[in-house]
């Protein structure tokens, strides 16, 4: 299964969380939130140029471009 | 206020016990509601020592027991990441409440479990009010309670908070685990982290310190800093065993061990989700779900949110002009009535500044501040916030800060004040600062009287115009530059979209009046003080000594002839009055006679740029401490009298 960053899903797609390259503080920010290796994700909404709207653990986390661009996933 | 009665009507006996209890969780879950529900009027917002972290405490009676009630700040984990979480964790350890009280919303119950997880590696008595309940039957979801309290061994009590209801369950739950002593027991997360769990907890054995050892474990195992720092300074041999063991943790699990223990509990919660939710129909797009589609929409939601902005802008400011101008009429025959009564001797002056200062704030909160407040907390309460972070955040990280901050910026047009105060929002405090900083850069109200009523009258409105770009491009700069500049990691947007509910009116008007009063309380002194100080200067003839002084920068670096001094000085009060004392000093508004094109320009640009005013100031003080609001006041003066005189020498080159 190939591997993409979670900016180069499509809105409405669902993933799952392979890894995470991002630094120490925004990493435990990100698994504080839930966001696990193994987690499912629904791509609800991209800003263009901006931010991410995903639907994780039936609820709605909102991340920033940079930092949705360190977080790998792959298609279920 | 059935449950207030309810509460005066002891048991019988006449002891008091006091108990101490905290109120934990997420954002957005309605801690505040009931929090004002249990402590109403009786309750104080003021800051943690030393920090600038809200601290918001209550008290209240129930049976025969005399409860302090704590609102810790909404958090989502107990790590390290913000000053909120510590703040938190350390309260809990060292103070040992009596016990804790987790508001969870029923409706996202599986990442609020996730902190409920952490929160229970504490082991302090908890009770867990499960809020929001009445909204899951139109999400479609269904929760079995006795499963949850069975799987998760605490208490778990359903609640509607903004009803009232279920909310004495809740604090009778709790004093039953006081009267009976009952801890929460350990959840145990999967087999092998437990094995190097309590290989640790045993060489801990001997670490006297107020965290319980499990949590000591855990955290070790997560690589948490401050409990590294902690354990190094008690048993430093603990710490390569803890990372002996993340390694062969590491080697089984294959991801970095910190990320292993948030994994393990994540798993837990989704087995005790697994068990205890039941989806019963399909979901269906709701009014709050459409509303969002459109509020969120690449292309709508923008112009919503122009109109939104616009309006809370407007309706603040026009009610604020409004009632401001009504002050002014009823109070513009005060000062003669003054003087008549007590002469125009310099100790009448002191006795007037003292009145006009008071009724300069009140002019100011009245107005101003509070439909501020009441419709910032509206806009929060019901969701919209989210909203505007999540369409500028790419804009606002051109500037170094993201989308929450456009709000503050937004309102700083209208005036700092609030807009300071709002900066709030933001999640860090570094964040807190970077756009309080740069808010202070946007023209106000006040600075539009001036730089409209010298630039845009006699200069043309082009120029006019052009401040607001020229102030709109250095926000730009400084905020890319002290972005850089400042400690710590910028951060990144992480936020959770909340749904839309209905605000609880109750909540916001009571969030209103304790900040209001917060603010009052160092605004107030502040501004009657510097209001003293100026007029004493002024009557004793001292400012013109003061302005003679400043020469050297105002008439020598800035071209602006003397009595500028005397100006900026009163400016410091409010901006304003640049132009008021410039009117009553000349006798003339005609100020064409006095200054020349380019020296208006000047003036009108280190006005503003220079000393944010003394309200303004108040603001910086209560949110940050003196030494940050000193220091945003040092670097604009010196910024405003360097740019000033740049500029001053450039248009004479023209």
């Amino acid at each position: 299964m190939k591997e993409i960053s979670l900016i180069q899903a499509k809105e409405n797609e669902e993933v799952t969380i392979v890894s995470l390259e991002a630094g120490q503080m925004a990493t435990k920010r990100l698994v504080d939130m839930g966001l696990v290796p193994e987690t499912k994700i629904k791509i609800l909404r991209k800003a263009p140029f901006g931010p991410i709207e995903i639907g994780v653990r039936g609820s709605k986390l909102v991340l920033g471009r940079g930092l949705a661009a360190k977080i790998f996933v792959k298609h279920l | 206020m059935i449950m207030k009665k309810t509460m005066q009507i002891s048991n019988g006996v006449n002891e008091v016990k006091k108990l101490n209890v905290v109120l934990a969780g997420q954002a957005n879950v309605g801690k505040s509601v009931i929090f004002n529900y249990f402590t109403g009027l009786h309750q104080h917002i003021g800051n943690w020592p030393g920090k600038t972290v809200e601290k918001a405490e209550g008290t209240l009676r129930y049976k025969d027991y005399s409860i302090d009630l704590l609102d810790l700040p909404g958090i989502y984990s107990l790590s390290t990441y913000s000053i909120e979480e510590i703040i938190s964790r350390e309260y809990i350890a060292f103070q040992k409440p009596d016990f804790i009280i987790n508001v969870v919303d029923a409706t996202r119950l599986e990442r609020n479990l996730i902190f409920t997880l952490q929160l229970l590696e504490m082991e302090r008595p908890t009770v867990l009010a499960l809020n929001m309940v009445n909204l899951l039957k139109e999400r479609g979801l269904e929760i079995d309670f006795k499963k949850l309290e069975r799987l998760l061994g605490i208490p778990v009590a359903p609640v509607v908070a903004i009803n009232g209801k279920g909310l004495i369950q809740v604090l009778d739950q709790g004093i039953r685990l006081v009267e009976k002593s009952l801890k929460p027991k350990p959840l145990k997360y999967g087999k092998e982290l437990e094995k190097k769990v309590e290989n640790l907890i045993l060489s801990l054995e001997d670490v006297d310190l107020p965290y319980p050892k499990r949590w000591l474990a855990l955290k070790l195992l997560e690589k948490d800093q401050r409990v590294k720092d902690i354990i190094e300074n008690k048993k430093p041999k603990i710490l390569e065993k803890a990372k002996k063991l993340s390694r062969e943790l590491e080697k089984i699990h294959g991801e970095d061990s910190s990320i292993i223990v948030a994994h393990e509990r994540c798993n837990l919660v989704s087995q005790i989700v697994n068990e205890t939710v039941k989806i019963t129909k399909p979901k269906k797009l709701s009014f709050n779900e459409k509303l969002d589609n459109l509020t969120s929409h690449k292309i709508w939601g923008y112009p919503i949110m122009f109109a939104i902005l616009a309006l809370l802008f407007v309706s603040v400011f026009k009610f604020g002009n409004l009632i401001s101008s009504l002050l002014e009429n009823l109070t513009s025959n005060w000062q003669q009535a003054w003087q008549v009564f007590f002469g125009t001797s310099i100790w009448s002056s002191l006795g007037w500044s003292i009145i006009e200062s008071t009724l300069a704030l009140m002019s100011l909160a009245l107005p101003y501040i509070i439909p501020f407040y009441l419709f910032l907390f509206l806009l929060e309460d019901w969701g919209y916030l989210a909203r505007v972070a999540f369409l500028t955040d790419n804009l606002m990280h051109k500037i170094g800060v993201h989308g929450k901050s456009c709000i503050p910026l937004v309102l700083g047009f209208g005036c700092n004040v609030p807009a300071c105060l709002s900066c709030r929002i933001m999640e860090t405090e570094r964040e807190r600062f970077l756009t309080a900083f740069l808010v202070t850069f946007v023209p106000c109200s006040a600075t539009t009287v001036v730089i409209m009523g010298l630039v845009g009258k006699f200069v043309g409105i082009g120029w006019a115009l052009s401040f607001y770009l020229f102030a709109l491009l250095l926000i730009l700069i400084l905020g890319k530059l002290f972005s850089k500049a400042l400690p710590g990691e910028p951060v990144e947007l992480i936020m959770e979209m909340p749904d839309y509910k209905k605000p609880d009116l109750k909540t916001v008007f009571l969030q209103t009046w304790f900040r209001l009063k917060e603010f009052i309380f160092i605004a107030g002194p502040l501004v009657v003080i510097s209001g003293l100080i100026i007029v004493t200067i002024h009557q004793t003839g001292f400012s013109y000594r003061i302005a003679d002084f400043l020469s050297p920068i105002t008439v020598k670096w800035l071209g602006l002839p003397v009595i500028t001094g005397i100006l900026l000085i009163f400016g410091i009060l409010r901006k304003e009055l640049i132009l008021l004392m410039l009117a009553t000093l000349l006798g003339t508004t005609n100020f064409s006679q006095v200054l020349s094109q380019h020296q208006m320009i000047v003036l009108s640009l280190v006005s503003m740029l220079y000393i944010p005013c003394v309200a303004t100031i108040a603001a910086l003080w209560k949110e940050f401490g003196w030494k940050k609001s000193l220091s945003i006041t040092v670097f604009k003066i010196i910024f405003a009298i360097i740019i000033g005189g740049i500029i001053s020498k450039l248009l004479n080159l023209i």
